[in-house]
């Protein structure tokens, strides 16, 4: 009895070792070490930059993984149960990716994660608007663009960013001004940054916006030169710079490298002397990204592997003469960006803003010809009508409480209510998000002056008001 | 033998008060008593009567029309290059021909500077003013007062530096604020043997302080022992000094000052010298001393510059210089007094003002605080 | 029969395991729940009782002894760096052929820097913690003198004819001068507050004397800070300049030819309601340069980008050919490489008006920083050698000197100092403390608002609800071990949640510790920030007489009048000894206006000294304002009936107060004191 016991054990244990060794060897039939790319056959020309179509979302594409070490091999196809597939993004422990797809032509794009391991998918997103661009969020989250009415009037659409949960629950809206976004992408800092292109009153050039994942604390994080255009995904390299394709004036498209550290001023071509087009890059090893670039625009864009440093090209790692390659990313663990805390409390309907001084560029210039322009209040714009109107402090500062999630803009006037300078661009704020800002400055990289700001005295202006509120009539606080 | 009147009786001693409160002098007797002292103290090489008195002239005068903020001039202060003087609306400061005004607008704590007193090791200057004590460094202020600090009174009177303490004479008593450890100590009535806790005037030798303590004499403060010791007028607080020689002229004293070896005391009743062993006294009426009211006094080397509400006096003890003024005229006299020689020289023009509330002497040149102005004069050869 | 037995017995000790288990557990549940104020925390018995313990036994295996490199000197030839081993108090001599430790040279308590003479045959070492200087005879080796000094002596400087030896004393704030013929302080200059750095001019007419503390005034005043300049010939100081918005001038150096000087330095910004670190609304690093000759302008520049901070700029040093300027980042665990001459054209275009700006503008940097070179774990003091070609790096807590050539930038093999290679958990947390990398954009340390882990002096208005708001008083985080709750308001129960997530939503605005640095960061702060001895009010843990008389009245039942005091208004109701805290919140009627009506947590008078302003916003720039202007209604204490000399013995005591080993150690002796 004893022995048999042990006979028993024994069996028990080496099926336990077999099933481990097959689970194990079935882990290895993971991606790991490959590259998935997205493709598409025929045209990708004339792309629409307002909505995105074959753009952002390319009918009839698909994703497939490449065998680095056998390029030769037959791709393998990740997506065949889907009409169109692409935006292929990884994550962080390489085991799983988020992709956009439409199960049928006409379908609404939605959001999919599919398991490497095993390559099963799920859908996770369920919209009645295309869902687009996905980037892992720490958390078991994910940030996308969902499409939307962005203007009421003209039931215009464009792009708004969501967060939401990796199983679809928990969605959250972040951005709330009448912008488009497209191609988030999350920084190593943990913040999204995404190419974002106001929409009203007018269509304005797209620029590189950064947020925290909650939608607070949104600023610009890069603007092209007149007549460019950011082609598509940023991704952030080792040595805090980030790359990505952009278009010039005409309509060359190149790899541009800008400084994390210092986005607004050190952009640098890395391909000018690269004839061709790039259409999109991520980093793939010590600098080195992976590129789908063609020579000339008759041909097919192919996957090259292109050197930050050296800023070559190499030889094609893969070329397809029916299919594009479009974007190309590597099946790799990577650093898991930064969980940033959020201050949003839905619970609150408001939120804070201080300006230190809004005549801070005329205190930069040191002109005294603009000291006439001199600024004394300030407007607050709503999408439809002044919100309101209200006197600065004597140092220039405000304080305000405006509306949660109500885009607004803000114009400075002077003491015969003409306008100093704005209307500036829209701005929101997220629910319970306190915010602050230096003044009406053209240098972006200004800190604040350490000085308390008068209007943090009083309690702040209540925005929208029902009438205009002269701050320097309210009650003192101290 | 120091008692020079047979024991009076009480009669006698009413009409001596009297007698003296109507400003009535017996010279003869007095006289005999400086000559008798001046033997006993001074260099000891020779006799202070020896040494010429400095005869100061050439006298120019500074107020509120030339330089100064205002026409009262408290205290002054020859720092080096430049002179510090102390008036009811803040400190003046000549330098390189210029004047220059540092008010509570600059950082000071009170406009009405009584006392000025210069480290001579870091050279910061300390203000006593009206409301607190400030410590002038480089063009700044940092401000010591009752409510912020340790510091007995804001009403200061008199500073004094001493190594690395800093002494004062307030309206709450005497404080020393040790620079090195940032804490004050405070004498008054409770614990020194002072009549009450006004201080007027505080100075130091080598090896001590002496405090002029209102109706208290002076208090002397060992700084070894951290000790103290008293001395008052043997005869009270009679406005009199019935027993010449016997000790401080009167307990209501209103400076003092220590050099080379000798304690000058100022009061309204009259200068007391003390040189460690004897007292003397001198008075208007027995003396060259211009005036018994004494505001300030200032000892420097051998010679004493006693500012009296009658004009400026000095002495070595036994010769007087008095500078007085004519003050509608600004012409005035320097009174020589050589034991019995009186000689009076016309000075044009001469101090401000006789009101003189301080003094400083720094080579060949003096500096006088007056109720109308500060005047300058010059060592005459 | 037995086997039954057995199987009884193991099943009522399973069934025992059991009944304690689950409700063990829940109950460790709870109790961690409690003192982490989260859910998830992993029920590690470890992270209480071990790493913070104070049993001797268990300490001694839980800790190292490090030698925490701090600053260093290099020898004429090169041959030799002395380095100053803070945490063992020694000068360790290392040979820089074989990079081996030569000598261990026992000096005074918590050594701060070191200097040789210009024979290199003596070096000075200022002992921080015991108030003097010892003397290094380096042909023998040995200490052969002890020079007396002010308070916390730390930077030093030799006079240019070797006359003086000028000691920065940075708890006295002020300047000792040593006659080096007699070994006897000559005199003291006062300086900024807690200055450390100091630099005499190559010329040796002019002697800087950076300080760390800002001024004290009233909230929402500028800021300014004392840069202290000296003639070097009177040796009287003949300026202090006003360094408007920054603090924290840890050091300074002169060019070769003279031209300029340069120092460290932090623009904080307190004043502003902290609502985001993006953008440096938080802090900002950088340095200060001292225009000399006729034009004197100082200008200050950030080290900073708009997206990278480089915090808590320690050592500045200049190369000799005056091209370049190294200065390390004791926050970023980087060394600042900066271009003079860039620094040069930027002074020589940008008009005074424009100063301003440019000292907020996080772009100017990339005009004149050549590299960040990475080092090891909190860089501190810098050394060239005298031809320039190496930069030796104090690298304090990774307890190796760094090596940088400065040929092409590049880190060599550091010099292993021999210390333990065991990381142990405090000296993880001490890591933490000192790194930025746990906030956003790695803007701040936990030490940049807590230098030497205690407080900078400053009132910020962390704005938890409404901006401008419930300012509060940085407060010391020297061993508040004992002293929970913590915060202000005594809302945090223990470090744990202090630290925790509300910390990293409101305060680091980054993702928060894991729980392992949390341990770790805890255990460092509850057992590892010890008080500085007070040598400048109680040296020989012998109450003075007017101490002993504060004493009384700190234990006073009874007013002056001879009437009861009510309990609840005596000193040592609140302040009992031996942390001078009860640990209870309490209201002393200073609540302002701005404030939300909260209770505050009675704070622990350790070294009390040492932490100007007082009051929770600051508002008493000393101690006797606590009483003598806020505190006129008796509720702070019933205090109005004493006089100002009783007042000036209760707080003579009150600065007397150290740490509870110090209340241990002077309790027999102030027991046979007399009065």
């Amino acid at each position: 009895m004893f022995k048999k016991s042990i006979y028993t054990s024994f069996i028990v244990l080496m099926t336990i070792f077999v099933l481990v060794v097959a689970v194990q060897s079935c882990k290895k039939k993971s991606l790991e070490g490959m590259i998935v790319m997205s493709q598409c056959k025929g045209d990708i020309e004339n792309p629409d930059y307002l909505s995105g179509s074959r753009w952002r979302n390319i009918p009839e594409s698909r994703i497939v993984a490449l065998h680095t070490d056998a390029p030769d091999q037959p791709l393998y196809k990740l997506t065949e149960g889907f009409y169109s597939a692409c935006a292929p993004k990884i994550s962080y422990d390489g085991n799983s990716m988020l992709f956009v797809a439409q199960q049928s032509e006409n379908d609404i794009w939605q959001i999919w994660e599919m398991d490497l391991t095993n390559r099963k998918t799920r859908q996770i997103t369920s919209s009645e608007g295309n869902c687009i661009d996905p980037d892992y969020l720490p958390g078991d989250r994910m940030v996308f663009s969902k499409q939307e009415i962005i203007n009421v009037a003209t039931k215009e659409k464009g792009y708004t960013l969501y967060t939401c949960n990796l199983d679809g629950s928990n969605l959250a809206r972040i951005t709330y001004d009448p912008s488009t976004y497209f191609a988030s992408t999350v920084l190593n800092d943990g913040r999204v940054v995404a190419i974002g292109r106001t929409l009203i009153p007018e269509v304005k050039d797209a620029m590189l916006m950064i947020m925290r994942p909650d939608g607070t604390k949104q600023q610009l994080f890069y603007q092209s030169e007149a007549n460019h255009h950011l082609q598509g995904r940023v991704w952030e390299m080792d040595e805090s710079s980030i790359v990505f394709v952009e278009g010039d004036a005409d309509n060359e498209k190149d790899i541009t490298s800008i400084s994390y550290n210092r986005p607004l001023h050190s952009k640098v071509n890395l391909t000018s002397q690269i004839k061709g087009d790039f259409y999109a890059i991520s980093p793939y090893q010590e600098n080195m990204v992976l590129a789908s670039y063609r020579s000339d625009k008759e041909g097919h864009f192919a996957l090259y592997g292109f050197n930050t440093q050296s800023h070559e090209l190499g030889t094609p790692i893969y070329k397809d003469g029916e299919y594009h390659v479009l974007e190309a990313v590597p099946v790799v663990k990577r650093d898991r960006p930064k969980k940033l805390p959020s201050e949003v409390d839905l619970n609150v309907k408001t939120a804070l803003l201080v300006c230190q001084d809004i005549n801070y560029s005329y205190m930069q210039t040191n002109d005294s010809t603009t000291a006439v322009n001199k600024a004394s209040r300030l407007e607050i714009l709503g999408m439809d009508e002044t919100m309101a109107t209200f006197k600065t402090e004597e140092d220039g500062s405000f304080y305000i409480k405006v509306q949660a999630d109500t885009p607004f803009r803000m114009q400075t006037l002077d003491g015969n209510d003409n306008v100093v300078k704005g209307p500036s661009s829209w701005l929101y704020l997220r629910p319970n998000e306190r915010r602050g800002c230096i003044g009406c400055h053209e240098n972006r990289e200004l800190v604040p002056q350490n000085a308390q700001p008068l209007a943090v005295r009083k309690d702040p202006i209540p925005v929208p008001s029902p009438k205009e509120i002269d701050s320097l009539k309210r009650d003192l606080k101290m | 033998m120091k008692i020079h009147l047979k024991y009076p009786t009480l009669l006698v001693l009413f009409v001596m008060l009297v007698i003296s409160s109507w400003g009535f002098v017996q010279p003869k007797e007095r006289t005999e008593s400086i000559k008798d002292t001046s033997k006993t103290y001074g260099d000891k090489n020779r006799t202070a009567s020896e040494k010429p008195m400095p005869i100061y002239g050439n006298w120019i005068s500074y107020d509120s029309k030339n330089g100064l903020p205002g026409d009262k001039a408290y205290c002054v202060k020859i720092d080096g290059d430049r002179v510090l003087v102390g008036t009811h609306e803040g400190l003046a400061v000549l330098e390189n021909g210029n004047w220059k005004t540092y008010t509570t607008e600059d950082g000071l704590a009170h406009n009405g500077i009584l006392a000025i007193d210069v480290d001579p090791l870091t050279g910061d200057v300390w203000l006593g003013t009206m409301g607190g004590l400030s410590r002038w460094s480089t063009g700044k202020f940092e401000n010591y007062t009752q409510m912020n600090s340790g510091m007995p009174n804001d009403l200061i009177y008199a500073v004094t530096c001493d190594g690395k303490d800093v002494w004062v004479a307030t309206g709450g008593g005497a404080g020393c604020y040790n620079t090195y450890t940032r804490k004050w100590e405070i004498f008054t009535e409770e614990n020194a043997p002072m009549h009450e806790p006004w201080t007027y005037g505080v100075c130091a030798s080598n090896d001590k302080i002496y405090i002029a303590a209102w109706g208290g004499g002076i208090i002397e403060y060992t700084k070894k022992t951290k000790k103290f010791r008293d001395y008052v007028d043997p005869d009270g607080n009679m406005e009199i000094d019935l027993f010449p020689d016997d000790g401080v002229v009167h307990d209501i004293t209103t400076g003092a000052s220590w050099s080379n070896g000798i304690l000058w005391v100022a009061t309204y009743f009259g200068l007391s010298r003390y040189d460690g062993v004897h007292w003397k006294g001198y008075f208007d009426h027995d003396s060259g001393l211009a005036s018994n009211f004494i505001n300030y006094i200032k000892a420097k080397d051998d010679i004493a510059f006693i500012c009296t509400d009658q004009g400026l006096s000095t002495t070595d003890g036994e010769n007087w210089i008095t500078y007085t003024t004519n003050e509608n005229s600004k012409n005035g006299k320097t009174i020589l007094l050589n034991g019995a020689d009186k000689k009076e020289l016309a000075t044009s023009p001469s101090l401000a003002h006789n009101f003189t509330i301080g003094v400083d002497v720094e080579g060949d040149r003096i500096w006088v605080a007056t109720s109308k102005g500060v005047s300058r004069g010059q060592l005459m050869k | 029969m037995k086997n039954a037995k057995r199987k009884t017995l193991l099943w009522m000790l399973i069934l025992f395991g059991f009944i304690i288990y689950f409700p063990g557990r829940m109950l460790a549940r709870h109790h961690v729940n409690y003192k982490t104020a989260v859910t998830d925390h992993p029920l590690k018995c470890t992270s209480c009782h071990v790493y913070t313990s104070k049993n001797k036994f268990v300490t001694s295996l839980i800790n190292e002894d490090y030698y925490s490199p701090f600053n260093i000197a290099v020898s004429h030839d090169g041959s030799r760096l002395y380095v100053v081993a803070q945490d063992t108090d020694e000068l360790l001599i290392v040979d820089t052929e074989s990079n081996s430790v030569l000598h261990q040279i026992k000096v005074g308590v918590h050594p701060h820097s070191v200097i040789l003479n210009k024979a290199n045959t003596l070096a000075y070492v200022s002992n921080q913690w015991s108030d003097n200087i010892s003397v290094i005879d380096l042909a023998v080796s040995k200490v052969t003198d002890t020079i007396k000094t002010g308070n916390g002596p730390s930077g030093l400087t030799i006079s240019a004819d070797g006359s003086y030896l000028q000691v920065v004393n940075t708890y006295g704030s002020d300047l000792s001068v040593i006659d080096l013929s007699t070994k006897e302080e000559l005199k003291r200059l006062r300086t900024g507050s807690d200055p450390t750095g100091t630099a005499l001019s190559p010329d040796g007419e002019r002697l800087y004397v950076t300080s760390r503390r800002s001024k004290i005034v009233p909230y929402g005043e500028p800021l300014v800070s004392d840069l202290t300049e000296i003639n070097g010939t009177t040796l009287r100081v003949s300026e202090h300049h006003n360094i408007e918005e920054a603090y924290m001038m840890e050091n300074i150096a002169f060019t070769p030819s003279g031209d300029l000087a340069m120092m460290t330095l932090i623009r904080p910004k307190n004043l502003i309601p902290s609502v985001q670190v993006e953008g440096g609304w938080m802090m900002t690093h950088g340095i200060g340069v001292i225009e000399q000759g006729a034009n004197g302008r100082i200008i200050q520049l950030l080290t900073d980008e708009p997206n990278s901070y480089y915090s808590d700029p320690f050592d500045i040093v200049v190369s000799p050919d005056g091209k370049r300027a190294y200065v390390s980042n004791s926050g970023a665990d980087r060394v600042t490489v900066i271009s003079v001459d860039s620094i040069r054209a930027i002074l020589k275009e940008t008009p005074k008006e424009k100063l301003k700006n440019i000292a907020n503008n996080l772009g100017v940097s990339s005009r004149f920083v050549i590299k960040r070179v990475p080092t090891g774990a909190n860089p501190k003091g810098l050394a060239l050698s005298e031809d320039g070609k190496k930069l030796y790096i104090a690298e304090q807590l990774e307890d190796k000197i760094g090596v940088l050539d400065t040929e092409s930038l590049q880190m060599e093999a550091p010099i292993d100092l021999g210390g333990p290679s065991r990381i142990t958990v405090a000296r993880q947390g001490r890591r933490l403390f000192n790194n930025a990398g746990h906030t956003f954009q790695k803007q701040y340390a936990c030490y940049t608002c807590h230098p030497d882990h205690h407080e900078d002096g400053l009132v910020y208005n962390m704005a938890g609800k409404d901006m401008g708001r419930n300012v509060t008083n940085t407060q010391s985080l020297r061993e508040i071990g004992d002293t929970p709750p913590f915060k202000w308001n005594g809302k945090n129960q223990t470090i744990y949640k202090q630290d925790g997530m509300r910390f990293s939503t409101v305060l680091t605005r980054t993702e928060q510790f894991s729980y392992d640095d949390l341990d770790a960061i805890t255990a460092y702060i509850k057992r590892g920030i010890k008080y500085p001895p007070n040598l400048m009010y109680n040296p020989h843990g012998k109450l003075t007489e007017s101490q002993l008389r504060g004493k009384e009245i700190y234990n006073r039942t009874k007013d002056n009048f001879g009437n009861v005091i009510p309990e609840n208004n005596r000193c040592y109701t609140c302040h009992p000894a031996p942390l001078y805290s009860n640990l209870k919140a309490a209201d002393v009627s200073t609540l302002a206006v701005t404030d939300d009506s909260i209770l505050f947590d009675t704070p622990h008078l350790g070294n009390i000294y040492a932490s100007p302003p007082y009051l929770h916003d600051g508002r008493a720039a000393t101690l006797e304002e606590i009483w003598t202007v806020y505190g006129e209604d008796n509720k702070h204490g019933f205090v109005n009936d004493l006089t100002k000399m009783q007042l000036n013995d209760l707080i003579d005591y009150l600065k007397s107060l150290g740490g509870p080993e110090q209340e241990e150690n002077s309790t027999q002796i102030q027991e046979t004191a007399s009065f």
